[in-house]
């Protein structure tokens, strides 16, 4: 694993924007940065993050097994009781997921560390899938890098292939759904609009303030239309405590991501996989907050509220010493402490890659550094390929 | 090789991709569909000149491989009444089935490969009492030729049928399925609205992450 640096494309807005990438560039910074790109081995591919990213999904699938039968743990995780059902549901049903990303800590030489499972509402994916793709073909044709690379990302493919398994038979109509106001979010929608168009779905888009509730029960789209299946880019945690979080049980509508995926999006799955797994050298040590066995953490550790997003109120501890930390609105749910796996350090960047999953297929790899070592919503994609 | 191997993209909120499935419920495959060069152009997938460029190709080689008949009728026997167009093979008049439309196979959207032509259904797919209207088999529905089509522009005119029934080259039955025009149905009123999206408001305007 190295960081090297690459020289942009002259004009490599126009080449990003040519791909309907529209954020490249946030509040006035870089944030698809091609100036530099982390390449990897085959092998640190395959061995380091591939198949820990699989393993740590079967972690997963079992810790949700284990929290439906275990009320204690549905109520550690802040999880309403009016929603078990709808949760226990859709795990019985096997209501199919999409995507998710687990924000490994990997520096090439020892284990990958996770960090985090970004299993609801991931994103940073057009970049991913399509973006670097196209940086690394255009890499290759003018020989900024060897043309025989290649890249961890078969994000489109898996993704289009996926639509067509969410149901069978294939669904017909599906919608789609984000917040207004957010270009990042708005984009990952579109993206996933278009790859469900090409599974041939029939794909609509509606703000999700524009959604609405029928007589009959059902949700309905900004037109009216009745919602039969959702993809909705809004976490579960924030569904369960709004206005119609009493009709979604009813609502005979399969949500993308599924309801079972709140199990293992909040950042309380972290020391649950860790009880099941002690030592698991892709696991780091984590605690509740107020476990005794915190203090087996020392003064160096990480302390996350159970649910926030862009590493919002997450606090780093050194020392017994705040080292870096971010506001934000989050923590009302509790914290998990978690044992510090210091990211690498590449010239004062510091990178968390992003193992993507397709169907719960690893299949895709986005890094993305920051300067500090909590990655925010200011850190930059820089994107990769693999040696030959 | 660990990445895809072809990437598409389709103008964001324009629904262009059909489904296909053979007559007889086999496999399905995503491919795009154009019945003629002015749907092509509004798809606004491929650009104008290359919309014309596969019309072209898939002309040409429609009459290259097309199957030739002698009279009109014994065209129009196989494959329907208006399903035939004239044309002029080896310095002789000839009867050939219409070119139906062009498909594309997804991969090959935004890269080359050649355009596959389609022809009307065959009258064993689509026998005659199917043609008209409200036959239950809306895939056979024939609208009217239009008399500005050119032989490289649209056999069909504006259906506004969801399903269409193709030939292929190989004399594969096939049906394509138009997702992007979905009839709306009459549904139940709406009780309420604006019941989600409150907890952005206090958080920020980003919910992914």
């Amino acid at each position: 694993m190295q960081r090297l640096r690459v020289a942009p494309r002259k004009d490599w807005q126009a080449e990003v924007e040519r791909l309907g990438f529209a954020y490249h560039t946030l509040d006035g910074e870089t944030y698809w940065d091609e100036s530099v790109a982390y390449a990897f081995s085959l092998r640190e591919i395959e061995e380091g993050i591939e198949a820990p990213t699989s393993e740590i999904e079967g972690l997963c699938f079992a810790f949700v097994e284990r929290a439906l039968k275990d009320e204690e743990i549905l109520r550690r995780l802040a999880i309403p009781e009016t929603q078990w059902g709808l949760i226990r549901d859709s795990w019985q049903r096997g209501d199919r997921n999409l995507y998710g990303r687990l924000d490994l800590a990997y520096d090439g030489k020892g284990p990958a560390k996770l960090l985090e499972y970004n299993a609801d509402t991931p994103t940073s994916l057009f970049e991913a899938a399509v973006v670097q793709w196209d940086w690394l073909e255009q890499a290759m044709a003018r020989g900024a890098i060897s043309r025989g690379c290649d890249q961890f990302n078969s994000l489109h493919e898996r993704l289009i292939a996926a639509f067509g398994g969410l149901r069978n038979p294939k669904p017909e109509r599906m919608h789609f759904t984000c917040v207004q106001g957010s270009f990042e979010d708005k984009g990952t929608v579109d993206y996933l609009i278009d790859c469900a168009s090409q599974a041939g779905i029939d794909a609509r888009f509606t703000f999700i303030e524009e959604i609405g509730l029928l007589a009959d029960g059902r949700f309905c789209d900004g037109a009216s239309l009745p919602i039969e299946m959702l993809f909705k880019l809004y976490p579960w945690e924030w569904l369960f405590h709004e206005q119609y979080a009493s009709a979604l049980a009813g609502a005979r509508c399969q949500f993308v991501e599924p309801p079972w995926k709140a199990l293992v999006s909040s950042k309380g799955l972290l020391p649950y996989l860790w009880e099941m797994a002690p030592g698991h050298p892709n696991l780091l040590p984590a605690y509740f907050e107020g476990d005794p066995r915190c203090a087996e953490l020392g003064a160096n550790h990480v302390r996350k509220p159970l649910y926030s997003r862009e590493g919002a109120n997450v606090t780093l501890v050194e020392g017994g010493a705040v080292r870096d930390s971010d506001d934000g609105p989050y923590g009302a749910e509790g914290f998990i402490l978690q044992a510090t796996a210091m990211l690498p350090n590449f010239d004062g960047n510091y990178p968390v890659l992003g193992s993507w999953l397709v169907a719960s297929q690893p299949c895709g790899l986005g890094v993305r550094e920051d300067t500090t070592p909590i990655t925010k919503n200011t850190s930059r994609f820089v994107p990769h390929f693999i040696e030959p | 090789m660990k990445r895809s191997t072809q990437i598409g993209l389709a103008a964001a909120g324009v629904v262009l991709v059909a489904t296909y499935w053979s007559l007889s419920g086999g496999e399905t495959d995503d491919s795009l569909i154009y019945n003629n060069l002015s749907e092509c152009r509004a798809a606004n997938q491929l650009s104008a000149s290359q919309c014309e460029q596969r019309f072209n190709e898939a002309s040409a080689n429609h009459l290259r491989d097309a199957k030739k008949f002698t009279s009109s009728a014994s065209c129009e026997q196989e494959y329907g009444a208006s399903g035939c167009q004239s044309a002029t093979w080896n310095n002789a008049q000839v009867f050939i089935p219409a070119l139906a439309g062009i498909m594309l196979a997804r991969q090959f959207m935004s890269g080359g490969g050649a355009a596959q032509p389609l022809l009307p259904p065959t009258s064993s797919a689509c026998p005659p009492g199917t043609r008209q209207p409200g036959s239950g088999r809306p895939e056979c529905e024939q609208p009217a030729r239009s008399s500005s089509s050119s032989s490289s522009g649209g056999y069909y005119g504006g259906s506004s049928s969801r399903s269409r029934a193709y030939t292929t080259t190989t004399g594969q039955a096939m049906v394509a399925r138009n997702i992007s025009s979905t009839g709306m149905a009459s549904t139940p009123s709406v009780a309420s609205r604006g019941g989600f999206g409150s907890s952005s408001r206090s958080y920020s305007s980003s919910s992914s992450s």
